[in-house]
């Protein structure tokens, strides 16, 4: 009985610890107020979505001088409760929930906090007046992509280029009429530069997954096998296998670096295969969560849909700095454990080996490709960006890229 | 065995409730020195977990809400524990309680429909198991874990195959409106109550009929069951039966009752594990159903308290995860002891 008392004791304690906290919470210094961003299931340390938008937030909060609350969800279920706890403290600014995923969630919390401001990356919600939908231009950047890999193709007398994507869905279909737009246009730019037709085909497969890395692999080597000289990969996970798939061509032939080559996708995953991944493109969900909070702050915010580009630095084709920018924002142990498994013995070895990736195609198509980015940047030229099964047909069928422009208006 | 069998049979003993209550506190003392050494305020962690979980209407409805279908697996585990078998088929009858939710009130959009066919499904699914240990003395160990893989695999394919939402990749197509569980408030729907009305009824068919009492006694004796004129074979059956009909049940109300998807999501994300979870609370519970419900809640309440806990006492979900983990094990220890203690003695005999 005494072991009973004496445990009930320690019980008793420990009540008056938690109950003498209740009485005084921890304090909180104020700045000049708060944001808050809730994640996905995937969380921190995706070196991607998640990583990308923690950037921009904290960017965000040192420039406005703000407190950032960050919430991670366990699980889907979470998704409604976290933003619904973070929109009944009614002291945030806005309140950033990133990837679509979150959609469903942010309409309810939306609707019963109509003071809220809320912001989703990726999903769309057209009409509400207190929910800005942050979505990407994937079709201008992959316009710059698919110039590219046309170019590099031409350039080295091939016909055939790849595209790996995930499941069809519509959003998909942005990347692949992008990807197209950029090939044609490329076709063109090179007759003008030699004075010679080419016809450049563009293998595409969807591969129905986003995480089947198996299935990418497999996908792109049939495309290597039919010829394609450079592959875009538009599915994630199951992306990955495109790379691995290059880069065991190159092993068979003995060359360290391409072509042919692969484009990554969505941050700049040039580090992942260095000689093989040629450049990404990147969708700058860090701009998007900045954008934003900047507009929330500045009293420019506004429900429905922002769009960001190539103009607004929304998406855009990787350099050797944006990749080394995300590689010096890994952990440090990380960074030495990725150069050990590459085999580099130092960080600089590895921006100059991407250097020297890059050098293997000539300094005019990356001259060429910058022409394309100002002309868009500029609206002198429009990608199309379709959005259902009809409008991808429609693209796939133009034979030049100036009907494809016709298309995008 | 120490206690006589009458003794071990009354169902009101209120030991196991204050064990209980104390372990709670060890398991949040030993929480409370993790968060120190990892250098965080355990009172204002503790304080807004609360907070958040009872704090206000919204966070007692998400407390609930999290309680469900966790109160319903866990029903499932015990009544196999107390009939004597560890029946960790709670999943695989969950999975299918919620893809039958899917199927069949997009045929034809009833609730009660809905429900019934969920538990139907979810029984269906315990039967081989049941089948194997009765007739051929599989070990429903084995059997349930097997079962569960195939029928989350199955189950899978429909998700991604059949049943999935031309419109949004993301998702099954959802439950019609008019099938939805009606909704108390705060998201919260009637299938709580549904919940906890399945849990009493589990107490009083154990304690309050023939055929439960058969089960019990067939769970501490199988021999003695058998030479009192009892049938152990069909306790069993019966055990593995309404167990997989209550997970089957907790399957369809996740899916019918919880906005604001009202669908399976992509990978199967928000059916996974509640198998799995029901069986600590189960054990926190001390395989009671009453006890359930109030253990049902407790892990509600750490779940439901995370956001505020993440947002004001700025502790981040690992560290998080990893104080409930410390309370749950702290919890599940005198259970763990009566079960092992249990089954070692049974070897003996």
């Amino acid at each position: 009985m005494k072991k009973w008392l004496s445990l009930f004791l320690i019980g008793l304690m420990a009540l008056s610890v938690v109950a003498s906290g209740c009485i005084s919470p921890g304090g909180e210094e104020s700045t000049k107020g708060a944001i808050a961003i809730v994640y996905d299931v995937g969380g921190r340390g995706d070196l991607s979505f998640n990583d990308m938008a923690y950037l921009g937030a904290s960017k965000a909060a040192e420039d406005f001088n703000l407190d950032l609350v960050e919430l991670q969800s366990n699980s889907e279920d979470d998704y409604v409760k976290n933003l619904e706890t973070l929109a009944a403290q009614k002291k945030y600014l806005v309140i950033i929930a990133v990837g679509f995923m979150m959609t469903d969630a942010v309409k309810q919390v939306a609707d019963e906090y109509p003071d809220q401001k809320f912001a989703i990356i990726d999903g769309y919600i057209p009409d509400k007046d207190n929910v800005m939908s942050i979505l990407f231009k994937e079709n201008e950047g992959s316009a710059l992509a698919g110039a590219l890999a046309g170019l590099i193709a031409a350039n080295d007398g091939k016909d055939k280029v790849g595209i790996v994507l995930g499941m069809e869905i519509p959003v998909l279909y942005k990347f692949e009429a992008g990807y197209r737009f950029g090939v044609k246009w490329a076709e063109d730019y090179y007759k003008q530069k030699e004075g010679k037709d080419v016809t450049i085909d563009v293998l595409y497969q969807y591969t129905g997954s986003f995480g089947d890395a198996a299935k990418g692999k497999a996908a792109a080597r049939a495309q290597l096998a039919q010829g394609a000289w450079v592959i875009y990969q538009v599915a994630g996970g199951t992306g990955l296998g495109v790379f691995d798939a290059v880069g065991e061509v190159l092993d068979s032939q003995g060359k360290k670096m391409g072509p042919p080559f692969a484009i990554g996708v969505d941050s700049a995953q040039d580090w992942i295969k260095p000689g093989v991944i040629i450049a990404s493109m990147m969708k700058r969900v860090d701009v998007g969560v900045y954008t934003a909070v900047k507009d929330a702050v500045e009293g420019n915010f506004k429900g429905g849909i922002v769009e960001l580009g190539l103009k607004e630095g929304g998406v855009g084709l990787s350099t050797v700095d944006d990749v080394m920018a995300m590689f010096d924002s890994l952990p440090e142990d990380t960074q030495k454990q990725k150069l050990k498994d590459l085999g580099f013995n130092s960080r600089d070895e590895l921006k100059q080996y991407l250097e020297d990736t890059r050098k293997q195609v000539p300094d005019w198509v990356w001259d060429a490709v910058k022409e394309l980015q100002g002309k868009i940047t500029t609206g002198v030229i429009k990608v199309p960006a379709p959005m259902d099964k009809d409008g991808i047909v429609e693209v796939r069928n133009a034979k030049t890229w100036q009907e494809m422009m016709e298309l995008a208006k | 065995m120490k206690k006589s069998g009458s003794e071990s049979l009354k169902s009101i003993n209120l030991r196991p409730f204050v064990e209980s209550i104390i372990a709670i506190l060890v398991g949040f003392i030993i929480g409370a020195i993790v968060l120190l050494a990892f250098g965080y305020n355990p009172w204002s962690a503790y304080y807004w977990l609360f907070q958040g979980a009872l704090g206000s209407t919204y966070g007692i409805a998400s407390t609930l809400k999290y309680a469900t279908p966790i109160m319903l697996t866990a029903l499932t585990f015990a009544i196999g524990t107390r009939t004597g078998i560890f029946n960790i088929g709670a999943e695989g009858s969950f999975y299918f309680g919620a893809i039958a939710a899917v199927i069949f009130t997009n045929i034809w959009d009833n609730m009660l429909f809905g429900l019934a066919m969920g538990m139907l499904l979810g029984a269906l699914w315990a039967l081989p198991a049941a089948v194997l240990k009765v007739y051929r003395g599989v070990h429903e160990v084995i059997s349930t874990i097997m079962l569960n893989w195939i029928g989350w695999f199955f189950v899978l394919w429909l998700i991604v195959g059949p049943y999935a939402n031309p419109n949004d990749p993301n998702k099954t197509i959802r439950i019609p409106v008019d099938a939805r569980l009606p909704i108390i408030g705060y998201g919260l729907s009637i299938a709580i109550v549904i919940a906890v009305i399945a849990a009493v009824l589990t107490y009083f068919l154990l304690w309050h009929t023939t055929m439960g009492f058969g089960m019990r006694a067939s769970g501490i004796n199988q021999k003695a069951a058998r030479y009192a004129g009892m049938n152990p074979k069909m306790a069993v059956m019966w055990s593995f039966l309404i167990g997989g009909l209550l997970s089957g049940l907790g399957g369809a109300m996740k899916i019918m009752g919880e906005g604001p998807g009202y669908a399976i999501s992509q990978g199967g994300a928000n059916i996974y594990g509640f198998g799995f979870d029901g069986i600590g609370v189960a054990l926190v519970g001390r395989n009671h159903p009453l006890g359930i419900i109030l253990s049902a809640i407790f892990f509600g309440m750490l779940r439901a308290g995370t956001a505020l806990m993440q947002a004001q006492a700025h502790v981040p979900l690992e560290i998080i995860k990893v104080i409930q983990g410390i309370i749950v094990i702290t919890v599940a220890i005198p259970s763990l002891y009566d079960l092992v203690k249990k089954a070692i003695h049974r070897g003996a005999a």
